[in-house]
C-alpha cells in the first residue's frame, strides 16, 4: 500500500468512480467513523482521499416509483427527520433515533454506515428486514456503471463488503411497505443512544388477521456481520402470534445466534437478550 | 457633599450567606475564554511523550533510542540510564519516574522523548527497541498472598546471583520488598468476641468493589520549563502545590527555594492530583536536558492507562446485633489490590476504618487490611477516599440485620445512629450532628416506609419492571483531616484605595467553586458586594502555604483562614475610623460598602473614602492583613484513635430504581438526599457539588467499571467505559441540614465528597427491595444483574486472610 | 512529510484561507493552527461532545472531521457565538443557573444546547437531556445544565 500522496473532493459521480478505478482511494463521506479509526492508526489511508461531500448525486432521499431513494450522503438527522422516511419506514426512525448522538447523526452518513458494515451498525438491521438493497457506481470501461446488490448478501465480515475497491455506495433503495406492513426494532443498552448496541432486533413483515407473513427477522452484533435470522424467519413464516408460538420463536432464535464473549457482554447474555426481546418484540408485533 | 443628606442614609442589612452565587470564573468557562494547561503554549516550547511498557511484567533486557535519537526534530530522548540520580517517588517510594531494569504493569515508563511537535515525539517512540523478558504476571491480589508468590518487588540480586547488602533505610524501589504486602492497617475497639457473644443474630459476606478512575474531561498535563539560572517553572494541576514543591526539588536534587508551580484551571480533580505521578518528574527531566519549555499532554487513551483508580477492594463484613436492634459488633477484613506501585489508594483504610469504626454506634469493632502489590494499575485518591467501599458493605448489613430482627430498616438505623455529643470509639467527636436530621428528613422527602412496604409486596406481581427503593447513610471528615504536620491553610488580604480586595489565598480551585464561597465570606464581614473581591490562588510564589485541596477541607480551612484575615482587615479599619468620627469600634460596623452606624445603620462614610484618607496621609497606611488558620483537629494515635477532623458531615440519601427483570437494565429514577452541611453558603455551588457527586455514585453503581484481564486494562474509553450521560440521570430532591457547625465558617463543614458515597450502597437496597435479590458485588451492569436474577452468580466468600 | 492541501472557508463570519495537513481533525486545526482553544480535546473519538462546533448551521464533533472538509463550508466555533445575541442569553443562562463547574465540558454543551435551541425554540426537559446525551461532563450531573437551556429556551417564550 502506498503513502497518502493525493486529496480529492469531485463535484459530479463520473469525477468520483473515474478516481476509483486505480482502486488505491480511501473514500470519505461524513467522517465520523474514518476520522477515529485513520487517527488511531486502525485503519491507514490510502494514496487517494477522496472526499464525495460535494456530488450531488449522492443526496437526497425521494420516491422512485415504488421504492424509497436514500442517498448515500444523506446523514441520520435527514433520514430521521425526512416526511418520506417518517410516514412510510417508521422503523428506521426507530432506528436512528437510537443512533450516537445529536452530534454524531448530524455528520454520520447512511453510506458511511452501510460501508463500514459493522456487526452493530445500527441502520443495519431495518434496512434488512425492509429488503433494502445497495446501489453501486464504478467505471469498469470509460462509462459510469450501475448496478444493486440485496443488502442481505452485502455483508461478508467485520468491515468487510462484497463492494470492490472501485465501486462507490450511491445509495440506498426500500421497496415501500405494502398495506399491513409492521416492522420494530430494539437496541439494547443502558443508553437511549450514544451506546454500541450490545444487541439490536429488528422484525418486520406483514400482519393480516393475526397472521405474519414475508416475515423478516435480523440480527445486530451477534455475529461477524449483521444478519437475517433464516430459521427464525421460517419459524415465524405464517404463524399466528400467539403466546406459545412467540415462546417457541424467541427459543429458536436463541439457538440460532451465535455471538461472541467481548467486553459488552457475554455470549450467554447475548443469547439471553436475544430470546427476551424477541420475545417483547413478538408481542408487541401481535397486539399492534 | 451635604452631612444632613449624608446622615439620612441608612444601610439595611444584607447576607450573601445562603444565596444562590454564581460562580465568579463562571462566564470566561461558558464563552470558552478560560485557559487551561491544554490551552497554553510556550514559546520555544517543546512537545513530551512517553513509551510505555508493552508488556504487563517484564525484565527489561535492552533499550536502543538511537533510532529515536536521529529522527529529525527530535530533541532529547532519555532512558533510566541518562537519569543516574532518579529518586524514588509515590507514597511508598516504590518506584522511579523512568523504570529501571524491570516493568511491573501496563503503563510504566520506559523512555520519553521531546520534539519539535507531538507527530514527530510520536514517531520517535515507535523507533524506540525494548527487548523485554516475561515474568509471571499476578493479576490477582489473593494470588499475590500465597505462600511462594512470585514478587513484585524482589530485592535485587548481584550478577552472581548473590545477596546485595543494601543500605538501611533505603527505599523500595532501592532494596525491595521480600513479600507482597505494601501496607497493612489493623485497628480494634472494645472486643469482638464479646460483642458477638452478646448478639441475637450475625450476619457475614464477602463484597467485592470494583475498578473506576475520575475521567476528569480536561486530560492531564504539565509544562515544565528552566530559567537561565536553573530555576524552574511548572505549570501543573496538582492539588497539592505547596508539599509538592519541596518533593519535586528533591527530584531534581535542588532547593525546593527554585521551583514554582502555577496552577492554570483544571479541568476536574476529584482527588486524582494529589501524587506525584512518574510522568511529571519525567516531564522536568526533558526540561532540563533540552533546555527548553517541555509540555506533555495525556491523550484519553493515556489518561485511562496512566492515571490512579478508584481502590479496588474485597472485604469480608460480619456484623452483629441484638434483638432490640441494638448493634454489638463489625469485623472487617479487606484485601486492598494496591497495583503494581504504592499510591494514595493503599492509604483509604485510614476513611474506610473510620467508616466501620463510627458510622453508627459500634460497641465492638475489629479492622484490618492488607493492600497487596499485583502486576494491575494502582490506585490513588479519589473523591469518597474509600468511604464508598466501606459504606457499600456497612449499609447492605443494616437493611439485612433489620430484616433478620424483623424490624423496621428506619428504625434500626435511628436507633443505632449517634447524636451531638457523643464520641465514638475511634475517638472522633461529633460536636455537631444531623444524622438522625438527614435519617428522618430523606426517608420523609422520598416516602420511604411507604414505598419500600409497597415494592416488597409487588415483587412477585406479573411485569419485567420492579420497583425498588433503598437507603443509605455516610460519615467523612468535614472539618479537614489532619494526617500531615499541618492541616492549615495561609491567606494574605489586601485592600486598594477603591475598597476592592485581594483575597491571596494558599487554597487551590479545581472547579469546585471555592473562589466563590471565599469571596463570599470575606464579603460577609467587610460588607462589600462580590464584585468588589479578586481572587489570587494559583502561584506558589505569591500564595501562602496551604497543605492542599483533599478531605472535603477547602472551605471549611481556607473559609475560617480567609474570615480571620477579613476580620483582622475588618478591626483595622473601624479602628481608624472609631478614631476619625470619635465613636468607638464596636459602635461601627461594615455594610454595603460603608462604615456605619451599627445600631441604626447609618452612613459614617463610605469605605473607600476612608481607605484613601488612610493611605494618602502623613503616615501613610495600607490595611493589609495576613491569617493562618490551623483547625483544632488532632492526629491519630498508633491505634488510629484521635479526633482527626475539627467536624464531621452527615448525609442520608434514599435511591429509587426500576429493574428490568427481562435485560438486568437498572434505571436509577429518583435520589432523595438529606445533607448535614453545617451550614449553606452558596446554595448555587453546593447544589451543584451534591448533584455532581450523586451522578458521579450513579456512574460507581450501575454504569463504570474499568475491565483490567491478567493486568491489561480493556476498556481505556469512553465508549466501553461508561460515564453516566444526560439522558440517563435521576431526579434529584436534596435537602440541607444546618446543624451550624461551632468550628466551621458561618457554621459550614465541608461536603466535597459526600455525595456520592451513600448511591451504590442504597441502589444495591434499592435492587434488594425491587427483586429480593442482594448483590455484593459492583458494578450492576445489565449482565451482573440479570444473572444474579437468574441465580447465576456464585455466592462470593473471601475468607479473611490473616498475616501474622 | 505529510500532505497538505489548502483550504478556504468562513470561520466565525469571517473567511479564512489555511494550509493543513491531510489528515489532521478539525479539532487540532482549530487549537493548533488557527489558535482557537474554546474547542476542547476530551476523547477525540465522539464520545465526548467537547469539541463540539457549528459547520453549516449543524452540530458536530471536531474530533470526527477532517480539517480539509471544512472546504468552502461555514464554521462557528464557541469564539464565534460571541457576537450572537441568542448565545448570550445561553450564556448567562449557564452561569446564573451553576451549570459551569470546572468549566472543561462548558463549550461543548453550549455549542450543542445552542444548536438545539435552533432546532426547538422551547424544549422541554427530556428533549434537552436527548439533545445533551453526545456531551458529557464530569463535575455537574448534568441537571444544572439541563436547567439552564430549558430556562433559556422558556425565557423566550415570555418577552
Ligand atoms: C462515538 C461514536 C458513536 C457511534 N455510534 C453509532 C451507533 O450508535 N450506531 C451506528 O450504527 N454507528 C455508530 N457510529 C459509527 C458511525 O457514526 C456510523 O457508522 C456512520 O454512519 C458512518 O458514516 P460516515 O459518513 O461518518 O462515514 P465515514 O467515516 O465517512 O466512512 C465510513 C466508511 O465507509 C466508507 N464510505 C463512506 N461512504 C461511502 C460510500 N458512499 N461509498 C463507499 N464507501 C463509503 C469510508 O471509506 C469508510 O471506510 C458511531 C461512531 C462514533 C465515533
Ligand atoms: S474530543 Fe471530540 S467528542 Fe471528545
Ligand atoms: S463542568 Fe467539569 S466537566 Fe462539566
Amino acid at each position: 500500500m502506498t503513502e497518502l500522496k493525493h486529496y480529492f473532493a469531485p463535484t459530479s459521480l463520473d469525477q468520483a468512480v473515474e478516481c476509483l478505478k486505480d482502486g488505491d482511494v480511501t473514500i470519505l463521506a461524513g467522517g465520523t467513523d474514518l476520522t477515529p479509526q485513520s487517527q488511531a492508526g486502525r485503519v491507514k489511508i490510502k494514496h487517494t482521499l477522496m472526499n464525495i461531500r460535494h456530488i450531488p448525486q449522492l443526496t437526497g432521499i425521494t420516491l422512485e416509483g415504488r421504492e424509497i431513494h436514500i442517498g448515500a450522503l444523506a446523514t441520520i438527522t435527514e433520514i430521521m427527520e425526512h416526511p418520506l422516511v417518517r410516514q412510510h419506514l417508521p422503523v428506521l426512525v426507530e432506528a436512528c433515533d437510537h443512533f450516537a448522538s445529536d452530534q454524531i447523526r448530524n455528520a454520520g452518513t447512511i453510506g458511511g454506515n452501510i460501508c463500514n458494515a459493522s456487526p452493530a451498525g445500527d441502520t443495519l438491521i431495518p434496512l434488512l428486514v425492509l429488503d433494502a438493497s445497495v446501489e453501486l457506481a464504478s467505471m469498469p470501461e470509460a462509462k459510469l456503471y450501475r448496478h444493486t446488490m440485496p443488502l442481505s448478501t452485502f455483508f461478508v465480515g467485520p468491515g468487510k463488503t462484497r463492494k470492490s475497491l472501485c465501486e462507490l455506495v450511491t445509495g440506498v433503495r426500500i421497496p415501500l411497505p405494502e398495506q399491513g406492513h409492521v416492522a420494530r426494532f430494539f437496541k439494547l443498552g443502558t443508553r437511549p443512544a450514544l451506546d454500541i448496541s450490545t444487541i439490536s432486533i429488528g422484525v418486520a413483515g406483514t400482519l393480516r388477521d393475526g397472521v405474519l407473513s414475508n416475515a423478516r427477522v435480523a440480527f445486530g452484533a451477534v455475529a461477524p456481520t449483521p444478519t437475517r435470522a433464516a430459521q427464525t424467519e421460517q419459524a415465524l413464516e405464517g404463524q399466528r402470534l400467539d403466546a406459545a408460538t412467540i415462546e417457541k420463536v424467541a427459543a429458536i432464535a436463541r439457538d440460532e445466534v451465535k455471538p461472541i464473549d467481548d467486553v459488552r457482554a457475554t455470549a450467554w447474555y447475548r443469547k439471553e437478550m436475544i430470546h427476551n426481546i424477541t420475545k417483547r418484540i413478538l408481542s408487541h408485533v401481535a397486539q399492534a | 457633599m451635604n452631612v444632613a443628606e449624608k446622615k439620612a442614609r441608612v444601610i439595611e442589612p444584607d447576607s450573601l450567606i445562603g444565596k444562590r452565587i454564581p460562580k465568579m470564573d463562571a462566564p470566561e468557562k461558558a464563552s470558552g475564554r478560560t485557559r487551561y494547561i491544554h490551552d497554553i503554549n510556550l514559546s520555544g516550547q517543546l512537545y513530551g511523550k512517553i513509551l510505555r511498557s508493552a508488556r504487563i511484567h517484564a525484565l527489561i533486557k535492552s533499550i536502543d533510542v538511537s533510532a529515536a535519537r536521529a529522527l529529525p526534530g527530535v530533541h532529547v530522548v532519555i532512558t533510566a540510564a541518562d537519569i543516574p540520580d532518579q529518586r524514588p517517588i509515590g507514597v511508598a517510594k516504590d518506584h522511579f519516574p523512568l523504570k529501571v531494569g524491570r516493568v511491573r504493569s501496563q503503563r510504566d515508563e520506559i523512555a520519553a522523548v521531546a520534539a519539535e511537535s507531538e507527530e514527530i515525539a510520536e514517531a520517535a517512540l515507535k523507533l524506540i527497541k525494548v527487548e523485554y523478558e516475561d515474568l509471571p504476571v499476578i493479576s490477582n491480589p489473593e494470588d499475590a498472598i500465597k505462600p511462594g508468590a512470585a514478587l513484585i518487588h524482589p530485592e535485587p540480586h548481584g550478577a552472581d546471583g548473590s545477596h546485595l547488602h543494601l543500605k538501611q533505610g533505603m527505599s523500595i524501589a532501592h532494596k525491595g520488598k521480600p513479600d507482597n504486602i505494601a501496607m497493612r492497617f489493623d485497628y480494634v475497639h472494645g472486643d469482638v468476641v464479646q460483642g458477638e457473644a452478646e448478639s441475637d443474630v450475625v450476619v457475614e459476606d464477602t463484597f467485592k468493589l470494583h475498578y473506576v478512575t475520575h475521567c476528569c474531561m480536561g486530560v492531564s498535563g504539565m509544562i515544565a520549563e528552566f530559567d537561565a539560572s536553573g530555576n524552574v517553572l511548572m505549570y501543573s494541576n496538582t492539588q497539592v502545590p505547596f508539599l509538592h514543591k519541596r518533593e519535586f526539588a528533591e527530584y531534581l536534587n535542588i532547593d525546593p527555594a527554585r521551583i514554582r508551580i502555577i496552577q492554570p484551571p483544571i479541568g476536574g480533580g476529584f482527588g486524582s492530583k494529589l501524587d506525584i505521578y512518574p510522568f511529571e518528574v519525567i516531564c522536568l527531566y526533558l526540561a532540563r536536558a533540552a533546555k527548553r519549555p517541555v509540555k506533555m499532554l495525556f491523550t484519553r487513551e493515556e489518561e485511562f492507562l496512566a492515571s490512579p483508580t478508584r481502590q479496588p477492594v474485597l472485604l469480608t463484613l460480619r456484623s452483629g446485633c441484638k434483638k432490640d436492634g441494638t448493634l454489638t459488633f463489625r469485623q472487617v477484613h479487606t484485601l486492598h489490590d494496591n497495583g503494581a506501585y504504592t499510591s494514595w489508594g493503599a492509604t483509604t483504610p485510614f476513611v474506610m476504618m473510620q467508616t466501620f469504626s463510627s458510622l453508627y454506634r459500634v460497641p465492638h469493632c475489629d479492622y484490618h487490611t492488607a493492600a497487596v502489590y499485583t502486576n494491575n494499575p494502582y490506585a490513588g485518591s479519589f473523591r469518597g477516599y474509600g468511604n464508598l467501599q466501606a459504606t457499600f458493605a456497612i449499609e447492605q448489613h443494616m437493611d439485612m440485620l433489620a430484616e433478620k430482627i424483623g424490624m423496621d430498616p428506619l428504625e434500626f438505623r435511628l436507633k443505632n445512629a449517634q447524636d451531638a455529643g457523643e464520641v465514638t470509639g475511634q475517638g472522633m467527636s461529633f460536636k455537631s450532628c444531623g444524622f438522625k436530621d438527614c435519617i428522618t428528613t430523606a426517608a420523609k422527602r422520598s416516602d420511604y416506609a411507604r414505598k419500600a412496604r409497597e415494592n416488597a409486596a409487588n415483587r412477585d406481581k406479573p411485569g419485567n419492571i420492579k420497583r425498588g427503593i433503598g437507603m443509605a447513610s455516610m460519615l467523612h471528615v468535614g472539618g479537614g483531616a489532619k494526617i500531615y504536620p499541618s492541616d492549615g491553610c495561609g491567606t494574605i488580604l489586601k485592600m486598594d484605595d477603591f475598597a476592592n480586595v485581594t483575597l491571596i489565598t494558599g487554597a487551590s480551585e479545581i472547579g469546585q467553586g471555592s473562589e466563590t464561597v471565599l469571596s463570599q465570606l470575606v464579603c460577609e464581614e467587610l460588607g462589600l458586594p462580590i464584585s468588589a473581591v479578586t481572587v489570587v490562588n494559583n502561584d506558589t510564589a505569591i500564595t501562602p502555604w496551604d497543605v492542599g485541596v483533599h478531605a472535603s477541607r477547602t472551605t471549611f480551612i481556607a473559609g475560617n483562614s480567609a474570615i480571620g484575615a477579613a476580620k483582622k482587615a475588618k478591626s483595622k479599619i473601624l479602628a481608624v475610623a472609631a478614631k476619625k468620627y470619635g465613636t468607638a469600634e464596636d459602635e461601627l460596623d461594615l455594610r454595603g460598602g460603608f462604615v456605619i452606624q451599627a445600631a441604626s445603620g447609618e452612613v459614617v462614610v463610605e469605605l473607600s473614602k476612608l481607605l484613601r484618607n488612610l493611605h494618602f496621609q502623613d503616615k501613610a497606611e495600607l490595611v493589609m492583613t495576613t491569617f493562618y488558620y490551623e483547625p483544632p483537629s488532632v492526629h491519630q494515635d498508633k491505634g488510629f484513635k484521635g479526633d482527626v477532623s475539627a467536624a464531621y458531615a452527615w448525609g442520608s440519601q434514599v435511591v429509587e430504581v426500576e429493574v428490568d427483570t427481562d435485560t438486568g437494565i437498572v434505571r436509577m429514577t429518583k435520589v432523595t438526599g438529606a445533607h448535614d452541611v453545617g451550614r449553606v453558603l452558596n446554595r448555587l455551588g453546593i447544589e451543584g457539588q451534591i448533584e455532581g457527586g450523586v451522578v458521579m455514585g450513579q456512574g460507581y453503581a450501575l454504569t463504570e467499571d474499568l475491565l483490567i484481564q491478567n493486568g491489561v486494562m480493556k476498556n481505556p474509553n469512553f465508549r466501553d467505559y461508561k460515564l453516566v450521560t444526560a439522558p440517563e440521570i435521576p431526579e434529584m430532591d436534596i435537602a440541607f441540614i444546618e446543624s451550624m457547625d461551632g468550628e466551621g465558617p458561618q457554621g459550614a463543614k465541608g461536603v466535597g465528597e459526600a455525595p456520592s458515597i451513600c448511591i451504590a450502597a442504597a441502589t444495591a437496597n434499592a435492587i434488594a427491595n425491587a427483586t429480593g435479590v442482594r448483590m455484593f458485588e459492583l458494578p450492576f451492569t445489565p449482565e451482573k444483574v440479570y444473572r444474579a436474577l437468574h441465580g447465576q452468580t456464585p455466592k462470593l466468600y473471601w475468607k479473611p486472610w490473616k498475616a501474622e | 512529510m505529510s500532505l497538505k492541501h489548502d483550504i478556504e472557508f468562513t470561520l466565525n463570519g469571517v473567511k479564512r484561507r489555511v494550509s493543513v495537513d491531510v489528515t489532521m481533525n478539525a479539532l487540532a486545526m482549530l487549537r493548533e493552527v488557527i489558535g482557537l482553544t474554546g474547542t476542547k480535546y476530551g476523547c477525540g473519538e465522539g464520545e465526548c461532545g467537547a469539541c463540539t462546533i457549528q459547520v453549516d448551521g449543524v452540530s458536530l464533533n471536531s474530533c470526527l472531521m477532517f480539517a480539509v472538509d471544512c472546504d468552502g463550508r461555514n464554521v462557528t466555533t464557541i469564539e464565534g457565538l460571541a457576537n450572537d445575541s441568542k448565545a448570550d442569553a445561553l450564556r448567562e443562562s449557564f452561569v446564573e443557573h451553576g451549570a459551569v463547574q470546572c468549566g472543561f465540558c462548558t463549550p461543548g454543551m453550549i455549542m450543542q444546547a445552542d444548536h438545539m435551541l435552533h432546532k426547538h425554540a422551547h424544549p422541554d426537559e427530556a428533549c434537552v437531556k436527548r439533545g445533551l446525551e453526545g456531551n458529557l461532563c464530569r463535575c455537574t450531573g448534568y441537571k444544572k445544565i439541563v436547567d439552564a437551556v430549558v430556562a433559556c429556551g422558556a425565557a423566550e417564550v415570555t418577552p
